[in-house]
């Protein structure tokens, strides 16, 4: 994915787009549009395959035309992925955010919906546009407050597992010693735990609630995170900068908090949107086993759980919550791809 | 070598030390009354002092850890809580062979997609293929494992017509794209012998690749939507193989991706080798040099990958194994949790973190076989 965008750009930099190129996009992108409005509106399920292959067929059209588009109106530099990506993800934490000020329908309480539609089809232009579950909630409803539960579990966890992390690991990098041999073997000895198993074993005797399913992701990103910062402050501490300020007198706990930390926290933030990353499909799964937040909660992984028995015919209650957790884990994945490119000069390493 | 190998054991007797601890402090991680919470609400006195007899609550932690320990050293692994109480090690020995099934074959079928789909994309990088390719992979690491095997579910089971005519939709692109590649190509001999037979050539490895397209798209077999059927059992190993492949597909997908990326970037640079020049300035056919010159030292990275990616598909098994209805350790572990039969889920993490941890241990010891820098150097 990301050699592609490199020389991409070295090419389109030697031979800049012409706005025939763009005209030829923005007719690309009408067209796709055009399209996937009729095989999603127009067609019935009965055109079978051929609906399926039109609306993929519309959707790289759509792409391939926005990215001319863009590229005619940014420059060759423009990145479309990473500002989708980036788009999706704002967008996400806005409705996480303000989800209690949305017009949505009921997606908790099953007393509420008895009016309600069950096994409803998506259809953007109802009251339930992205259709209703086998009790008749809203998926759009359940998907709003599912991404609440899955930003904050997943920046949450990061959060704790940055602060105990890099504080641990600057310390275990700067001062050496004993403390360092113990932290290495207490890390070691928690990365030698299959990841999955040991959350597992957690959750086997927490009960499932937001804060304890944080706590324990959090857990179990910190020794990744102290052996990222511990080796990151091996390497600065042997620069010039922190001998000079010992020289000038600095005390230790200053050296690593003003020298030392904003140079290890940069490539250890870039490294988190691929945790964020791990951390929603983690408890997406946990809560598809039915192992985490469980209903009248409506999450990601317990949406996904409830319409699995109906997959063969209602395909939708699977398909939404799917489409939203992939494009989310898709777009932290693509983001962080990037961070880490441009901030962590330690990548090829890692 | 000797002493590597001797000095990773001793490395490790630590490390399971602390797994063992970590397994059974999973009980005392259990707030209040563990013997209260594992009895559930309706428990009588009665119950709650049986269940902490049981688990020998009543004496102090240091002894009862120990005890625990020599027990399992000795293969005692205790008994389950839930009703019919049987013993943990029976429980264990009818789930182990199937994950291990699923693990082992997830790993070969990750290895059987991720290779050829790395050689093809680092051959032309840029190109379409390669594009294509990448995006999948990128596409497959973001996609959790749950999802896919829906996703696999969706279209091998309930939609077969959908993955026949996706299936040859695809490859007649494929074919096509790389038809028109050819004729290019064919119109660089001269008219003649050699374009003749290049032409031969190609052609009847593009007749054999449609016949086997269509050959794949007419004999899709059915797979069931969940269920296992061992390779002792009546059904034979046709049925096995069918019950375990989409789960195994599963797994395989992500590996398959993560693999096929580092194999990819690995293969680019190997490819810009100076010997790499040599055997294609002697007239070797780019295949030929792919496979025979290039693969071989790009495999490095590859390999190491291999054992982490074994201990992480065992302990992946649990979502499969949990939607595919399979009998293995993942299965019994979610039904341990969901029942607080604690002493199965300590032995279940225990065994498979041990597992975790030898096979990554057996890796870098082979690492060491693999590059003589290692094996000079202290581990």
């Amino acid at each position: 994915m990301s050699a592609p965008g490199r020389s991409d750009a070295v090419i389109a930099g030697r031979l800049p787009l012409n706005h025939r190129s763009g005209l030829f996009g923005a007719g690309l992108l009408v067209a796709g549009l055009v399209l996937t409005w009729v095989s999603l509106m127009r067609l019935d399920a009965s055109a079978g395959f051929i609906k399926y292959i039109l609306v993929a067929v519309a959707l790289g059209a759509v792409f391939q035309g926005l990215k001319l588009v863009s590229k005619w109106i940014f420059g060759p530099l423009f990145d479309l992925g990473l500002w989708l990506s980036a788009l999706w993800i704002s967008l996400l934490v806005l409705i996480a955010v303000f989800a209690d000020l949305l017009p949505l329908r009921e997606s908790r309480d099953v007393s509420q919906a008895l009016q309600a539609p069950i096994r409803q089809r998506p259809n953007l232009f109802s009251s339930h546009p992205l259709g209703t579950d086998a009790q008749g909630l809203d998926i759009l409803g359940g998907l709003v407050y599912g991404a609440r539960v899955s930003l904050i579990v997943g920046f949450g966890a990061v959060l704790i597992g940055i602060t105990v992390g890099l504080t641990v690991g600057l310390a275990a990098g700067y001062y050496r010693g004993k403390l360092e041999s113990a932290v290495s073997f207490l890390t070691d000895s928690m990365l030698a735990f299959p990841p999955l198993i040991l959350l597992l074993a957690m959750v086997a005797v927490l009960s499932p609630t937001v804060a304890n399913v944080t706590v324990a992701l959090a857990v179990i990103s910190v020794p990744t995170y102290i052996r990222l910062a511990r080796a990151n402050t091996l390497a600065f501490a042997q620069r010039e900068f922190v001998l000079s300020a010992r020289l000038l007198g600095e005390r230790n706990p200053a050296i690593i908090s003003r020298e030392l930390l904003p140079n290890v926290l940069l490539p250890v933030v870039s490294f988190s949107f691929v945790i964020i990353a791990v951390f929603i499909v983690t408890e997406a799964s946990l809560s598809f086993l039915g192992l985490s937040i469980s209903r009248p909660n409506p999450t990601w992984g317990n949406m996904i759980a409830a319409g699995e028995t109906r997959l063969n015919d209602h395909p939708h209650a699977v398909a939404v919550p799917g489409v939203a957790l992939f494009l989310t884990v898709f777009s932290f994945n693509r983001i962080g791809d990037r961070a880490r490119k441009m901030w962590d000069p330690r990548e090829a390493k890692l | 070598m000797l002493r590597v190998v001797g000095l990773k054991l001793a490395q490790l007797v630590p490390v399971m030390f602390v797994v063992s601890l970590a397994s059974f402090f999973i009980l005392e991680l259990i707030p209040g009354d563990a013997a209260a919470v594992i009895a559930g609400p309706q428990a009588t006195p009665e119950n709650i002092a049986n269940i902490r007899e049981q688990l020998g609550l009543n004496d102090p932690i240091v002894e009862r850890y120990l005890t625990w320990l020599g027990n399992v050293v000795t293969g005692d692994f205790g008994r389950s809580l839930l009703p019919p109480g049987r013993p943990v090690a029976d429980l264990m020995r009818a789930v182990l062979p199937v994950t291990l099934q699923i693990a082992v074959m997830a790993i070969g079928l990750a290895l059987l997609i991720s290779i050829p789909a790395a050689l093809v994309a680092a051959n032309r990088p840029n190109q379409p293929p390669d594009r294509v390719l990448s995006t999948g992979a990128f596409a497959a690491i973001s996609l959790p494992p749950f999802l896919a095997a829906l996703l696999l579910i969706f279209f091998f089971v309930f939609e077969t017509d959908l993955a026949r005519w996706g299936i040859l939709f695809t490859g007649v692109v494929a074919i096509l794209y790389y038809a028109n590649a050819a004729r290019a190509r064919a119109q660089r001999y001269p008219a003649g012998r050699h374009r003749h037979r290049y032409v031969l050539r190609t052609g009847s490895v593009f007749a054999v690749t449609t016949l086997a397209l269509v050959a794949l798209v007419v004999f899709l077999p059915d797979f069931p939507r969940q269920g296992f059927s061992r390779i002792t059992g009546s059904a034979g190993l046709g049925a096995n193989l069918r019950t375990a492949f989409l789960p195994a597909l599963t797994l395989a997908l992500t590996e398959a991706a993560v693999w096929m990326r580092l194999l990819r970037s690995d293969l680019m640079s190997t490819l810009q080798e100076d010997f790499i020049l040599a055997a294609r300035a002697k007239g070797m056919p780019r295949w030929r040099v792919l496979l025979t010159d290039a693969l071989r030292p790009s495999s490095f990275s590859l390999i190491t990958v291999l054992g982490v990616s074994l201990g992480r598909a065992v302990g992946g098994t649990v979502i499969v194994e949990r939607i595919f209805n399979l009998p293995g350790v993942g299965t019994l572990m979610v039904q341990s949790i969901v029942g607080k039969d604690i002493p199965v889920v300590q032995i279940a993490v225990l065994l498979l973190a041990s597992f975790y941890v030898l096979v990554n241990a057996g890796v870098d010891i082979a690492y060491g076989y693999l590059d003589p820098r290692i094996r000079r150097g202290r581990v």
